[in-house]
């Protein structure tokens, strides 16, 4: 009897909706490929892995707190001030956020400076507020934000690694590819390795655009529902 | 329609609750930041004068930094006309902030490390790269003459080309045993060179495809340095 | 005003929000469909930016900083006044502009509410605040990148109306050559880097 009941509430957390709600941001509901939101911020912060990661994480936490907060909240706002409400709440996280960042790792905060409060502007949040959490209850709301958080981490992730490997010959800062030396003489140690010259629009913020133009080609070469008629 | 009561005390609590809430974070937090910075200054700091410390700076844990540095350094700082201030410390001049008063009233700070191998004075300097501001410690040994190490910085050169000076280990390194004054005693600082340096004395390289970062860099070398030419002066005696 | 002169031009071209830091991307790829919508909220964008910025600068000083009015560090603050004041000061331009101006409110109207989230108003904001502008410097810079944005958006918006006749590969049409594009003009914008106008004066 346990037993069922046991997996009676499991099914509630994590039933096939509640999966779905997590999985389908990072494919076909991504929120920077298909939906077109919180891009500002992906493109600046992905030269390297290690920002990228953090940068991921704080918006997964802020993207899925806010909802969860406002799903909780979203019977008492008033419609006038809703906007502002709203925007309080992201805004709150955020500092929260860049408060723990800044204690945790002083050199990173330095590194993303004002990108961290770009995060409340970051459409993905507000966007999926209005679109999920004034609707829904606090559970799916959480879950379809740090499922959101994460389609977008995933992207930013996947940027990063390919700018630093093709950028720098390296990934999360270790050198694999390339003269380990480019900026005087070639002084590789190995020879097998040592012949790959890194490519220096891969560091500019501007490879980040053609890149997303790119994954969004693949994207929607394979799956031609998502093609744009208009 | 919510009434405009129902509106205004919704928003008080509100106000109160973020407020509290970011306060609580905030005072909780403070000690850590703190601590964060100044081990990240400190760091910053001790990085232009690596193969001076006798151990490896990278693997050093937040308390030996913060021990070595209070056990080593002494802070100096001086004003316009080199002669060193009281009751100021060095840490707390900014030259970010020094830059915007009269050039008669600014400040700059010194560190003298005093480690196995004899005193080295550590000086920063300022100075405009392509985008924004760049800036450097430069590191001395007590001839007041051979650069020993540097350690650059920059507000937000190009990746890849003029954020090299900081990304690029060999870019610093090659400031090292350079000389600012020529053998006749003239102040000459350090140039850095577009394709290729030939003063072996007083010449780096360039970076490639960042002119301007370069030429920041040079002029940083050239009028930075030149305001702490009077307390080095006074040292030698 | 050789500096202001500095500061203008490098915030409107050569450090242009849009090509050169990729803020504000949301709305520039989702309302540069036509020229004419592309210029209203351009317009509106500068005229929000050039508001904010300085207010947003009063209170970072006056109110935040540490010689101002509380005279303790109050910075944490700083995200929730910003993102407040700046959707008030919307807020209020559209109640004002709808009265005093109902054609100009048809023509911005709809675009003022978007702007609130547009990250290019915040971004200068904290740009301002990161580069410790002065007052009448945060004025310029406000304009400046708002001329800046409009310039890339009312651009972009005339170049897709005329990919509309190319023969783009159907996978790539819509957003994906819209972010190719975006890049293309991002590397144009890098000629400019590097122009320091205060040299020829």
């Amino acid at each position: 009897m346990a037993e069922v009941l046991e997996k009676k509430e499991s099914a509630e957390l994590f039933g096939k909706k509640e999966r779905k709600l997590l999985s389908d941001p990072m494919n076909d509901d991504n929120p920077i490929t298909v939906q077109i939101l919180g891009v500002c911020s992906a493109l600046a912060v992905t030269s390297m892995v290690k920002p990228a990661l953090i940068m991921a994480v704080a918006v997964t936490l802020v993207t899925g707190f806010s909802n969860l907060v406002i799903s909780l909240m979203r019977k008492g706002i008033p419609k006038q001030i809703r906007m502002i409400v709203q925007l309080v709440v992201i805004a709150f996280l955020v500092t929260i956020v860049e408060q723990v960042l800044k204690a945790y790792n002083y050199p990173v905060w330095k590194q993303l400076s004002v990108f961290i409060g770009l995060i409340i502007t970051n459409c993905i949040v507000m966007g999926r507020l209005e679109a999920y959490a004034m609707g829904n209850p606090p559970w799916r709301s959480f879950l379809d934000g740090l499922g959101n958080g994460a389609g977008y981490g995933a992207i930013l992730i996947a940027l990063a690694v390919i700018r630093e490997f093709f950028g720098r010959g390296a990934i999360a800062g270790f050198k694999i590819i390339g003269p380990t030396d480019e900026f005087l003489v070639n002084t590789s140690s190995s020879w097998l390795l040592s012949w790959y010259q890194p490519n220096g629009l891969m560091v500019l913020p501007t490879s980040a655009i053609f890149l997303v133009g790119i994954i969004i080609w693949i994207q929607r070469s394979r799956n031609r529902k998502l093609i744009d008629i208009s | 329609m919510y009434s405009n009561r129902y509106i205004t005390i919704y928003t008080l609590i509100m106000t109160l609750i973020v407020a509290i809430g970011l306060a609580l974070a905030v005072i909780g937090l403070k000690p850590f930041h703190d601590a964060a910075e100044a081990v990240y200054k400190k760091r910053d700091l001790l990085g232009s004068i690596k193969d001076q410390l006798g151990q490896d700076l990278d693997k050093m844990s937040d308390e030996q930094v913060l021990d070595l540095f209070n056990k080593n350094v002494e802070q100096v700082v001086i004003n316009a006309e080199g002669t060193p201030v009281d009751g100021v410390s060095a840490e707390s001049i900014d030259l970010a902030v020094e830059e915007r008063k009269p050039e008669a009233e600014r400040r700059y700070p010194i560190f003298v490390y005093k480690g196995e191998k004899g005193k080295v004075y550590l000086m920063a300097v300022r100075g405009n790269g392509l985008w924004d501001k760049i800036w450097a410690y430069v590191a001395m040994k007590d001839d007041m003459n051979t650069i020993v190490g540097t350690s650059f910085g920059h507000a937000a050169e190009t990746p890849g080309l003029g954020a090299e000076i900081k990304d690029n280990p060999n870019f610093g390194k090659q400031f090292v045993g350079k000389k600012i004054f020529t053998n006749e005693g003239d102040y000459v600082s350090v140039k850095v060179i577009k394709g290729g340096a030939k003063d072996p004395e007083h010449e780096v390289d360039g970076i490639s495809g960042a002119t301007i970062t370069s030429v920041g860099v040079s002029d940083m070398m050239q009028t930075g340095l030149a305001v702490y030419l009077p307390y080095l002066e006074s040292q030698k005696k | 005003m050789d500096n202001l002169l500095n500061i203008f031009i490098k915030s409107a071209f050569v450090e242009n929000m849009v090509l050169s830091y990729f803020i504000g991307m949301c709305s520039f790829l989702a309302v540069s469909k036509t020229v004419k919508t592309a210029i209203g909220l351009g317009a509106a964008v500068i005229f929000v930016l050039a508001l904010t910025v300085p207010i947003n600068w009063i209170i970072s000083e006056l109110v935040l900083g540490p010689n101002g009015i509380f005279k303790t560090d109050l910075t944490f603050l700083r995200f929730i006044l910003f993102i407040a004041s700046i959707a008030a000061s919307v807020q209020l331009v559209e109640m004002a502009v709808e009265k005093y101006s109902p054609s100009l409110y048809n023509a911005l109207g709809i675009f003022l509410p978007l702007i609130t989230v547009n990250c290019a108003i915040l971004g200068a904001a904290l740009f301002m605040v990161a580069r410790s502008y002065n007052f009448s410097e945060s004025v310029v810079y406000g304009v400046g990148s708002g001329i800046g944005w409009a310039l890339a958006i009312v651009a972009m918006a005339a170049i897709r109306e005329k990919i509309r006749y190319s023969d783009v590969p159907a996978p790539l049409r819509g957003l994906g050559i819209t972010f190719i594009l975006t890049g293309l003009m991002g590397l144009a914008f890098m000629a400019l880097m590097g122009i320091n106008p205060a040299k020829y004066m």
